[in-house]
């Protein structure tokens, strides 16, 4: 085994190796195409006089019509109204929720959190579905128990009205988001700094006012700008709340444009364009504020805290409140869905025998359903998998010191995290409709799992980038160096030791393909038709029973998956 | 003539505006531990990476064996697999999802070696570092001194033609660097490798090498043997990098009779002749020295080449006194042995060996 002074394993002249630049580049080619020109179809389109297919006549005849009407400029109007006034409860909630956790003796923080951690996976549109079931005025539970209080004539609650789409968003996922975010910065802010200010004479109250609240102020605030702009993307609420009261968001109202007999795409378009500058201007902002104020970020300090705020008295209260919360806002509608399953009429207790397996029979036998339940796998699976294999691939292109299109490409891949789904899938829609790539993706599965996987980029990409960050190069170059390609050596080194990031990823990406149906619902036909969709189908045509049977079902295979992953050790490491 | 195992002919290397590595030539020859020593950020990192293939240099030549494998001039790069190179990562880069046999197997299954094989010369790997019967352990359940071996281990598996080592003691405690030090001298000369081996630490670089070269902000301050290095530093870097110097100024006195230094107050030291050529009589002059070729000696003693001073603190540092002592318009620090005892104050006289006394120009 001695160093035998043999020729070193020359395979001759090479051009100065670029396998790493063409792959950044063809990768940068990749998202300009499948990210710009939707959008870019998306503003022509609005130019366009003529439907999608046809010979084109540009002209302002979309914009006019679109903006003549009253509707349009209420829609949008609307959109920042629901957006704003919900994140006022939801943003305290969650605070609150994050501090007791994270910071006080509150008994049980780690089972509340565990919980909020699954109530975020719960779909939002089968809990819609919950609380039409409860607050519905003429069948609506609730709504029937009130009416044995004193001085009720009529229905107490009406969920198809702005404060219902406000009342059921405080209880959906988004706000468990929130308290996901929030803890973990709650958590790690350093324990040094609010003892300091004990030690220098501050109680609990003054250390909170002047120390803790305005060190994590603008992390909060950065969270709650985040949600306002994601609350703008807000669809299925809006849509099964909304439209019977003629309540219209943009996203609902370009639904509305495009379900039209016949489609008006040209006013869809011109919408759909308004909102991409309103939201392109107000990521600017938002971009500004956060780069303003990262020296306050980086204060997170050392070591967690171990002193917590002791609640006394006030320990089994807000334990108390916290569970009440979770049970009236997730538990009570969830049971309602349950019963709502198995009722032969919904809301009529009085018949006889009014329990019954038919909707879970019916729907399980219906060869729709079992159409729909293939489809749905075949996307998220493809989803998934092209995900994982194209993120992981992005991811370490951006950490790897030697890239020239980083920013670029990081730009294009935080695109789809603010860009609504239904702008995408409308986007998309124009892209397949205009260029030959119709033949193949237009309707298709692979159409809606294409739109699925470019929404999915920003997540699954900051995680892969934060486990290769977390690697270092040292692996990888230790494998080089021994002789191993670079394709051997992401086989067998880096794709192995990333398995549990790819496997959380993967998992999350999953239960958003199967729960998805604003990207999907202007993409898919009667052949690719994915269970969402048939889900709001069964909802828009009234049979509540047999959807709440099938939300039960897609809301059951979402929590399993995501427990198991949590079983098998996997962590959302990129969102942490 | 055989060729150097490695040569850097005028290699260039620059990250933003900053040379890292700054027209470097060297040669490693066969069997030999080459050092590369010097402070953290001086380009001894990069140039073992320029070795290696894992960085590209921006001009320059650098063969292996004779043969070219980066010369950026002429378009030519050959990327790491395809160098046969052995490196231990400062980190050791142990891959925690193999075992140890498979971390050590792992350049022999890309050279799609056959299993026989396989078996036979990791288990024979390991056994030379002193692994043998941990085959099957996980890579994690190592600790920092077994990881290390388990690095050698792999890097060494495939014989490769030079043995790339960065800071590979470094993460280790005092004692197990001590014998992993000795080690792997002990390995090298056995199966005689030839090593270009970085390290900041002076011990490790005298102890281990066969020649030094002190790096300095990507260029060679001094390459030579570890005692040429140490004992006749050529620029006042390597002088003060390589552990405590002292420092003298005075003229340079050259006559028929003899050669030395005025030093300030009449004081004077007779220096060796050798290392005089390019100075002029009268020339300003700094003298250094290491503080242990100075011997301490009582007031009433008296020799050649000694100069007087008086104690102006001591410190008592457990295994021996360190006095600072004044002279000759400086203030010294020397160690002394524990059996000479001076207090504060006292007079003594300092005695300098001609040979140990390196002059530089002012």
């Amino acid at each position: 085994m001695s160093t035998r002074s043999t020729p070193v394993e020359v395979s001759g002249f090479r051009f100065r190796l670029r396998p790493h630049r063409a792959a950044e580049l063809s990768m940068l080619l990749f998202f300009a195409v499948a990210m710009g020109l939707p959008l870019l179809f998306l503003v022509a389109g609005s130019f366009n006089l003529s439907p999608p297919g046809k010979a084109a006549v540009y002209g302002m005849g979309n914009w006019l019509r679109a903006f003549s009407d009253n509707a349009t400029i209420e829609a949008l109007w609307m959109s920042f109204l629901l957006s704003a006034v919900r994140l006022v409860p939801a943003m305290a909630i969650a605070v609150l929720f994050a501090w007791l956790i994270a910071r006080t003796d509150m008994p049980g923080g780690n089972a509340i959190e565990f919980f909020c951690w699954l109530a975020f996976f719960i779909p939002d549109f089968p809990l819609t579905l919950a609380w039409i079931l409860l607050l519905d005025p003429n069948y609506g539970f609730l709504n029937m128990l009130a009416r044995h209080l004193p001085f009720v004539d009529g229905p107490l609650f009406n969920p198809y009205s702005f404060w219902g789409i406000v009342w059921v968003h405080t209880s959906a996922g988004g706000i468990w988001f929130k308290v996901i975010l929030l803890t973990p910065v709650f958590r790690r802010l350093g324990a040094s700094l609010e003892e300091a200010a004990r030690v220098a004479g501050a109680d609990t109250l003054a250390m909170l006012r002047r120390v803790t609240l305005p060190l994590l102020a603008p992390m909060i605030l950065a969270v709650a700008v985040l949600s306002f702009i994601r609350g703008l993307q807000s669809f299925n609420t809006e849509l099964l709340l909304g439209t019977p009261a003629g309540i219209y968001v943009y996203s609902t109202r370009i639904y509305d444009y495009i379900r039209r007999e016949p489609a008006s795409y040209g006013e869809a378009t011109a919408l759909g364009s308004i909102f991409i500058v309103i939201l392109a201007l107000m990521l600017f902002f938002y971009w500004r504020f956060l780069s303003g104020k990262r020296k306050f970020t980086v204060v997170t300090g050392q070591g967690y805290s171990i002193a917590r705020v002791k609640l006394g008295k006030w320990r089994s209260l807000a334990f108390a409140g916290c569970v009440f919360y979770m049970a009236v806002m997730t538990v009570l509608p969830l049971v309602f869905l349950i019963i709502g399953s198995f009722m032969r009429r919904y809301g009529f207790f009085d018949i006889s025998s009014p329990f019954t397996l038919a909707h879970w029979q019916n729907l399980l036998s219906d060869p729709i359903f079992l159409v729909a339940l293939k489809n749905s796998l075949i996307i998220a699976t493809i989803t998934t998998a092209g995900g994982i294999l194209l993120y992981s691939a992005v991811a370490y292109l951006l950490v790897s010191r030697r890239s020239i299109a980083g920013p670029a490409l990081e730009g294009l891949c935080w695109l789809p995290h603010v860009l609504p789904g239904i702008l995408l899938g409308l986007g998309i829609l124009w892209l397949f409709l205009a260029t030959p790539l119709r033949f193949f993706f237009y309707g298709t599965v692979w159409g809606i799992a294409f739109a699925l996987m470019l929404s999915d980029s920003p997540v699954t990409t900051q995680a892969f980038r934060a486990g290769f960050l977390q690697l270092g190069s040292d692996l990888e170059e230790a494998a080089r160096v021994t002789g191993a390609s670079w394709w051997y050596t992401y086989r067998r080194i880096l794709l192995p030791l990333l398995a549990p990031i790819a496997g959380a990823v993967g998992l999350m990406n999953f239960g958003g393909a199967l729960t998805s149906i604003s990207t999907p619902v202007l993409l898919y036909s009667h052949q690719s038709r994915p269970l969402a969709i048939l889900l709001l189908e069964y909802s828009v045509t009234g049979e509540l029973e047999r959807g709440a049977a099938l939300g039960l079902l897609i809301t059951a295979i979402i929590c399993l998956m995501m427990l198991a992953g949590r079983k098998l050790g996997l962590r959302l490491s990129g969102l942490q | 003539m055989v060729p150097a195992v490695l040569e850097f002919r005028g290699v260039l290397k620059s990250f933003q505006t900053v040379n890292a590595v700054d027209g470097v030539g060297f040669s490693i020859l066969s069997s030999e531990i080459f050092t590369l020593l010097g402070p953290s950020g001086c380009g001894k990192t990069t140039t073992l990476r320029l070795a290696a293939g894992l960085e590209e240099p921006d001009g320059g030549e650098i063969l292996i064996n004779g043969i070219t494998v980066a010369a950026p001039e002429r378009g030519l790069f050959v990327p790491p697999e395809k160098r046969r190179l052995g490196m231990v990562f400062q980190s050791y880069a142990i891959w925690p999802h193999l075992t140890v046999f498979e971390n050590v197997a792992f350049p022999l299954r890309v050279r799609r070696e056959s299993n026989a094989v396989i078996r036979q010369r990791v288990s024979q790997t390991l056994e030379s570092v002193g692994l043998d019967g941990l085959a099957e352990r996980g890579a994690t359940q190592l600790s920092g001194g077994q990881q290390q071996r388990v690095a050698l281990a792999r890097s060494l598996v495939y014989q490769p033609a030079l043995l790339l080592l960065d800071e590979p003691l470094s993460n280790l405690d005092a004692k197990l660097r001590e014998q992993m030090r000795f080690e792997l001298r002990a390995l090298q000369r056995k199966l005689n490798l030839t090593v270009l081996y970085v390290t900041h630490d002076q011990t490790e670089a005298m102890t281990l090498s066969d020649r030094i070269a002190v790096v300095n902000r990507g260029r060679f301050e001094q390459v030579g043997p570890p005692e040429e290095v140490y004992e006749k530093p050529a620029t006042a870097f390597v002088s003060d990098f390589l552990g405590r110097t002292i420092v003298l100024e005075g003229t340079l006195n050259k006559t028929d009779g003899g050669q030395w230094v005025e030093l300030t107050h009449g004081a004077r030291l007779a220096i060796d002749s050798a290392q005089l050529d390019s100075l002029r009589d009268g020339a300003a002059v700094r003298l250094s020295a290491r503080p242990e070729n100075i011997e301490i000696l009582p007031a009433a003693a008296l020799g050649k080449n000694q100069i007087d001073g008086v104690v102006e603190q001591v410190d008592y540092l457990g295994d021996r006194f360190e006095y600072h002592v004044r002279t000759a318009g400086a203030l010294l620090v020397l160690s002394a042995p524990k059996r000479d005892r001076y207090g504060s104050g006292a007079k003594i006289r300092l005695s300098f060996e001609p040979s140990c006394l390196s002059v530089h120009p002012r």
